[in-house]
């Protein structure tokens, strides 16, 4: 099979996983987002059952492995009746875990945070939700932009492991191509060249967002 | 209990965390009830279901899976410390080849998922005429990926040292190698013990992604039990799984933890003795 057969064979098929990685990258990351942010505030939160909650939640999600979680989820939720299909099991389940890690980067932000910010915050009379939304958070992120960039590199990698529960990402198509005798190491590196300059441009963004918006402490 | 964000609260302040303080045990008691009274509707929470799950046959399956984890972990941990500590040497290497080499090769196998490094392996080396077997593929796979990692780990444990060091090193008349083992690694290892052993817990859970080539770890094992069994589902084998497999790695990073918060309290005993054998070095490379 030549190259030209290859693209003219496959090309279609690269780009639809392409954008399958794309898509479960970016969404699981918007639901990580969320999900640190609600973590994080119960973790610093002065409600007891809260804070145990997010200290339980992110020991779970940090130190299960991400397969077992992807199982865990699709079969565990296959039996409360809530069928989801691969795709959006993965996006939920990666934004979960991601999330644990989301909230741990955001929390070393937080403690980063003047005291001064808080104090004046509360003298103003702002309560606990106003002034993490408007005080403490904005700076947090703004102090942990790479950490939380690495994050998001490796989610998008992550997401090579929704293949096991049959989502139709690049990871997957490579075995398929591989499968289908189109070449073994040509499919592998046309998949590997994808996902190098995916995160290459994934890097170079938040490197821009971090020359901007970062605060050097 | 308080931080930056909470001042003492007084008497008002203190009723409106109580109230909320019901209100979110009642909503964890809610969901939790739900779960388990779908999962028992289901049929899920049926003694026979469990208790076959510690059934002698069960856990001897089981064991010898998570003994494969281990084999696997510890094969991959001890090359990837190994070639991670070369490919450090070769980024704070002087020729320039060498460190582009390196760097090259952390940037490439860093940015790439490790299961498609995996198939790179897997598939690969049997499509050049090599075979790696199972167990190898695996293992080179996470060689490639967790050195590189390691590397950077190494690279800035190093880079975190005082300057002073190196240039006290060469006053005293040190060579490059002399001044390495003895001056910046024991203060760097040091430094880098708590990360490396976190790494180590991610390479163990990333052992259960040999599943993919049917590597028979302890994840795999878990997802054949259904197959014979009458009542076992996939459920209870995962939780199984996802309980065991959990225990590990958080007593893992409980280790990690303990070795970060013990170098924060105690000076380095390791510097004080390699200081004496470095200044014999010395003199040593000074008379010859």
């Amino acid at each position: 099979m030549s190259w030209s057969e290859f693209f003219d064979t496959y090309g279609t098929r690269l780009l639809e996983a392409t954008w399958e990685t794309v898509q479960m990258s970016l969404l699981s990351f918007a639901i990580a987002i969320v999900v640190g942010v609600i973590i994080v505030s119960f973790r610093v939160s002065p409600i007891p059952p809260l804070v145990t909650f997010a200290t339980v939640f992110v020991s779970i999600f940090r130190n299960t492995p991400l397969l077992v979680l992807f199982f865990l989820a699709f079969f565990g939720l296959g039996e409360l009746n809530l069928v989801f299909s691969g795709f959006t099991t993965a996006v939920v389940a990666l934004g979960l875990y991601t999330g644990a890690y989301m909230s741990e980067a955001l929390r070393s932000g937080i403690n980063s945070v003047p005291q001064g910010q808080a104090e004046a915050g509360r003298a103003i009379g702002l309560g606990f939700v106003q002034l993490l939304r408007l005080i403490v958070i904005p700076q947090a992120v703004r102090t942990v932009i790479a950490p939380i960039g690495n994050l998001f590199i490796a989610n998008a990698k992550n997401t090579a492991v929704a293949l096991t529960i049959s989502a139709p990402e690049l990871t997957a198509l490579s075995r398929r191509m591989i499968n289908d005798a189109a070449g073994t190491w040509r499919s592998l590196l046309v998949v590997a060249a994808i996902y190098l300059v995916l995160l290459l441009l994934a890097g170079w963004g938040f490197r821009g967002f971090e020359e901007r918006y970062a605060i050097k402490r | 209990m308080s931080n930056v964000l909470i001042e003492e609260l007084g008497p008002k302040g203190k009723a409106r965390v109580r109230l909320w303080t019901w209100i979110a045990v009642a909503a964890m008691v809610a969901i939790g009830a739900w779960i388990l009274w779908t999962l028992g509707k289901q049929g899920q929470l049926e003694a026979d279901r469990w208790t076959e799950m510690f059934a002698p046959a069960t856990l001897e399956f089981l064991a010898g899976g998570l003994l494969n984890t281990f084999r696997a972990a510890v094969t991959a941990g001890a090359l990837s410390i190994f070639f991670g500590f070369a490919l450090a040497m070769a980024r704070i290497a002087r020729p320039a080849w060498a460190r582009a080499l390196a760097t090259g090769y952390v940037e490439f196998f860093r940015a790439l998922p490790l299961l498609l490094t995996i198939f790179m392996v897997y598939f690969g080396a049997s499509a050049l005429g090599f075979d790696l077997g199972i167990f190898w593929s695996l293992v080179v796979a996470l060689v490639l990926y967790n050195s590189a990692v390691l590397s950077e780990i190494f690279r800035a444990g190093i880079r975190s040292l005082d300057k002073g060091q190196t240039e006290a090193a060469q006053a005293i008349g040190l060579p490059y190698w002399p001044m390495m083992r003895l001056i910046i690694l024991p203060q760097a290892v040091r430094r880098m013990i708590p990360a490396i052993i976190a790494q180590m817990a991610t390479l163990t859970k990333d052992v259960s992604l040999g599943f993919v080539i049917s590597y028979a770890e302890f994840v795999a094992r878990g997802s054949r039990l259904e197959a014979f069994s009458e009542y076992t589902t996939n459920f209870q084998a995962y939780v199984m799984v996802a309980v065991v497999y959990f225990t590990l790695i958080w007593a893992m990073a409980r280790i990690a933890r303990y070795f970060e918060e013990r170098q924060k309290t105690q000076p380095a005993l390791a510097v004080a003795e390699a200081d004496d054998e470095a200044i014999s070095v010395a003199e040593e490379a000074a008379a010859g």
